[in-house]
């Protein structure tokens, strides 16, 4: 392994977050608060309690794993379309590293600036409702795969993009809609039978629900399958992107 | 010893069917300065990303330093630096930041005193803070050499180092090759211009659509531009030379009526007395003359034609 590699990667892409650390956190902190305003607030004055939970309290799982998700995913695809557009990716691929390094140093650095920004926004949360996590390991172990998972999509789609429209495409019409209708706001228990197993067929519910779970104890569906779905998304992000390198698709001309 | 540089029938065919490269067959020494000549779309880029490892190749083998650039790719890349054709550098960056990057990726440990003698060099130390974006255009260019030179590569593949440069940053540029060379760097740089492969180079390579169709001395060539060609109009054609005149740098036009007499300049004698005097022994009349000196542009474009054709 070239560490000296992976960590000159990981620490210039953190640079790039850190050169601009006030507009990372102040827009995710802002459509935070927004939402729980807008839900917490509003909606949350109806529904008031979800299996026990105050409303406002019950949305928060939701709002990390929504915001972690995007970010992850924009985070990594832009970290690796980047170096594309403007041509240094041709240092990358004229340097004695292999897909394993340059992907450890790319999405652990995506990973770790939308793992700072769920804490951040976690914080924020202890501002608007009373919360206690009832499952911290658990909670952090979830938020860091989630954050790496995502990452690694992100990652992908950052190499198949030939240009910034197609960025955004599948985080706009795929996986903004996977995350809103995953249970990120209301418990899937709340919709009718039909939807519920529609539902079931949404990834996102299953790492909402055992995200919900490490913090309330309570969950849509069993922790295991939430963990299994988390574990095979990953395996399957890992494979493509072995793929990718082995072949060079659209990198390596 | 070993060559640094070894291309084995290299070819490359693009994803589109396009051959890039039909078979290339290269030796480079340690130490020497290769110029690669060859017109737009020749292969030049082609062959240099294939030996990097930016694109893949089709068929053949190349070896750097007795190392596969295949299966020894950790080895082979930490070896060769590469100032690439475009200028590709991360705007919002400074200029310290991206060449310890790019050290850094090489897998060398930190070293700011080298890296501080490096850009020295390359007079952009009082930039080092600067972002690249407020850089000129050949300070640019000298950001890219710094990065390639970063880890300390043995071999330095320049791609069109000069151009769109002005003439006395080609004169730095010049100095800079030289100055690598001292430090027993190889290089291998790319040009349209053949007096700038005359100036530095020690070999000079020409290819032309995908094929290397010479390399030779630099010396060796200039000795082959130091001749000069006569040529002799008869006024009758004849069918075959005399007796006296069969020598190898003597050659009779098809047609029988031009004779074209080769010698070098620099010779103690040209024999063209001698030759007069054979022509007027043989009973020929001559009815003009006239003398031509080859220049590498005329060779090279002799060869670019030949093989078109
Ligand atoms: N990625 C690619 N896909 C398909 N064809 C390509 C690709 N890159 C280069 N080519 C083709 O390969 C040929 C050689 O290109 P190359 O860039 O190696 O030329 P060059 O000698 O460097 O030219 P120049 O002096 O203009 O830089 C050209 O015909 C070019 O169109
Ligand atoms: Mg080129």
């Amino acid at each position: 392994m070239n560490w000296t590699a992976i960590k000159s990667i990981y620490f210039f892409e953190m640079a790039r977050f850190f050169r601009t650390l006030a507009q990372s956190f102040i827009s995710p902190v802002i459509s935070t608060s927004l939402y729980f305003v807008v839900f917490g607030a509003a909606i949350g004055s109806r529904i008031q309690e979800v299996d026990g939970v105050s409303y406002g309290a019950f949305i928060v799982p939701g709002l990390i794993m929504l915001t972690i998700m995007t970010q992850g995913i924009s985070n990594a695809s832009f970290g690796i379309y980047f170096p594309k557009f403007i041509g240094t990716i041709y240092e990358l691929l004229s340097a004695p590293v292999n897909f394993l390094e340059i992907v450890i140093g790319y999405v652990g650095a995506a990973a770790t600036k939308s793992l700072f920004i769920g804490l951040v926004i976690l914080a924020t949360s202890f501002f608007f409702v009373d919360l206690t996590i009832a499952h911290p390991v658990a909670m952090m172990a979830f938020m860091v795969l989630t954050c790496t998972s995502f990452a690694l999509f992100g990652f992908i789609i950052g190499i198949w993009a030939k240009s910034f429209e197609q960025l955004q495409l599948v985080p706009l019409l795929v996986v903004t809609p996977l995350i809103f209708l995953g249970g990120s706001f209301y418990s899937i228990s709340m919709l009718p039978p039909f939807w519920q197993t529609v539902t079931l067929f949404n990834p996102v519910v299953y790492l909402v629900s055992g995200f919900r779970w490490a913090f309330f104890g309570l969950a849509d569906v069993p922790i295991i399958t939430s963990l299994a779905a988390i574990g095979g998304f990953t395996a399957l992000c890992l494979f493509a992107i072995w793929w990718i390198f082995r072949t060079g698709w659209r990198i390596r001309s | 010893m070993t060559a640094i540089l070894e291309i084995n029938d290299l070819k490359k065919v693009y994803e589109g069917g396009f051959e890039a490269l039909k078979g290339v067959t290269l030796s480079i020494e340690r130490g020497e300065i290769l110029a690669l000549l060859g017109p737009n779309g020749a292969g030049k880029t082609t062959l240099i990303s294939t030996i990097c490892g930016i694109s893949t190749s089709s068929s053949g083998s190349v070896f750097v330093d007795g190392h596969c650039i295949e299966k020894d790719f950790r080895v082979t890349r930490s070896k060769i630096g590469l100032v690439p054709q475009e200028i590709n550098l991360e705007p919002f960056e400074t200029v310290m930041n991206t060449v310890r990057f790019s050290r850094g990726l090489f897998g060398k440990p930190r070293n700011d005193a080298y890296l501080e003698k490096l850009l020295r060099q390359l007079s952009l130390w009082e930039k080092r803070g600067n972002r690249i974006m407020e850089l000129s255009g050949g300070m640019k260019r000298r950001v890219l050499i710094a990065k390639a030179l970063s880890h300390e590569p043995s071999v330095l593949f320049l791609d069109e180092p000069t151009a769109g440069v002005d003439v006395e940053l080609r004169k730095d540029m010049w100095n800079i090759v030289a100055e690598l060379k001292a430090t027993g760097v190889t290089i291998i740089l790319t040009t349209h211009y053949i007096e700038e492969a005359e100036a530095i180079a020690d070999r000079i390579g020409v290819i032309s659509k995908g094929e290397l169709l010479l390399v030779e001395e630099k010396s060796a060539l200039m000795k082959r531009l130091g001749q000069k060609q006569l040529q002799i109009e008869l006024q009758e054609p004849v069918t075959a030379l005399p007796e006296a005149l069969q020598t190898e740098n003597i050659a009779l036009s098809g047609d029988g009526s031009t004779l074209t007499y080769t010698y070098d300049t620099q010779a103690k004698r040209t024999g063209i007395t001698k030759l007069l005097a054979d022509l007027a022994a043989a009973g020929l009349q001559l009815r003009d003359l006239q003398t031509e000196q080859s220049s590498l542009e005329d060779i090279f474009v002799g060869l670019v034609q030949e093989k078109s054709t």
